[in-house]
């Protein structure tokens, strides 16, 4: 029993380790309208939130330096690999920085879904970002629905029901 | 028996400090728990925020300036299950009986501001930077570096502020160091 306890003391000395993942969605009561916005991404198409109309849209922000941006990254691919099928959209929007930092983050983390380029970073700041990665789901109304500060898991099965949930409000 | 487990629900319900020297790096790194909550201080040299800043187009003088400023790499979570709120503009530096604030990052902006420096390496700092004041509920976190101000190698004591489920919690990390200029 002494062994127990000392091991359970132990291991609250050792919780909160530098993990690179958060948990779950925020739901935002007041559902607040997303700021709209027209940003390029980093093949020069440009792509306006009002593009999206009607769609379910996960919105990333990030930046190609931030550790768990990149960390989250294979689990949003993973996850848009399922959703595009399903009509939810997904847009990473890059924040300072430009094209070349973009060209040289794919080479290492391919990914297909579209990576904007706030470059002033005024979209962020509309949008009520304080630090990266934030993401928000936005539903069909254009509506911001839930908010995440920090990397999730977002292929996890109890994220991906919430997203999926949002295309069944009538 | 009775006074083991007495001190096992001191520990859930008291906040604890724990200090780690990096095996590879030698860096050392000062982590605060508190009701699932951590905030979590890796020393940085100045020559990895030299870098850093350089890679961003900061003119080598300045970036020297800065880097000496003593950065921390910080990982503040919420892994408990209340809400928690903080405001690094009300937590205070003491070193040797001297009070001081954070350089957060309005701090840098003002500083900044009078220097030619590209719009982009200005917007890459502030964003590399802790936000100053943030909201965060169970399940977030944010990684960001945060700055005391300091020469490199001065020890200090952090004293820190929050709010957790709309009640304050207030602490001391003691004895945290800046990074000296170069490990031996």
């Amino acid at each position: 029993m002494y062994k127990a306890i000392i091991a359970i003391l132990f291991a609250l000395l050792l919780t909160g380790t530098a993990r690179a993942t958060g948990k779950g969605l925020t739901a935002l009561p007041d559902k607040p309208i997303a700021p709209a916005f027209e940003l390029k991404d980093a093949e020069g198409n440009l792509h306006r939130l009002a593009d999206y109309k009607g769609q379910v849209i996960i919105v990333n922000f990030w930046a190609t330096w931030c550790p768990p941006c990149r960390a989250e990254m294979p689990s949003m691919q993973r996850a848009w690999e399922q959703l595009r099928e399903e009509g939810i959209m997904m847009l990473a929007i890059d924040v300072g920085e430009d094209e070349d930092a973009i060209f040289e983050f794919t080479a290492s983390y391919p990914v297909e879904f579209p990576l904007l380029l706030d470059t002033e970073s005024s979209v962020s700041e509309a949008w009520k970002v304080k630090g990266l990665p934030t993401t928000f789901i936005v539903d069909q109304w254009g509506r911001k629905v839930y908010r995440a500060v920090g990397g999730r898991e977002w292929d996890a099965p109890d994220l991906m029901k919430k997203v999926r949930a949002l295309k069944e409000v009538p | 028996m009775s006074f083991l487990l007495s001190l096992l629900f001191l520990k859930v319900g008291m906040a604890s400090v724990t200090v780690e020297v990096g095996e590879k790096t030698g860096l050392r790194t000062w982590q605060w728990n508190h009701d699932g909550v951590s905030l979590r201080l890796v020393q940085r040299l100045p020559d990895q925020t030299r870098a850093y800043l350089q890679g961003r187009s900061f003119p080598a003088a300045v970036a020297d300036g800065i880097a000496t400023s003593c950065f921390f790499g910080s990982m503040f979570r919420n892994d408990g299950k209340l809400p928690l709120d903080f405001d690094l503009t009300a937590w205070k530096v003491t070193q040797k009986g001297n009070e001081s604030r954070l350089f957060v990052r309005e701090y840098w902006k003002d500083k900044l501001k009078s220097l030619e420096i590209p719009k982009a390496a200005r917007i890459a700092l502030n964003w590399s930077l802790m936000p100053t004041r943030q909201h965060f509920e169970p399940g977030d976190y944010n990684w960001g570096m945060t700055v005391y101000g300091l020469p490199p190698g001065t020890k200090f004591d952090l004293h820190l502020k929050l709010r957790l489920g709309g009640k304050p919690v207030e602490d001391i990390m003691p004895g945290l160091q800046c990074a000296p200029e170069k490990l031996n």
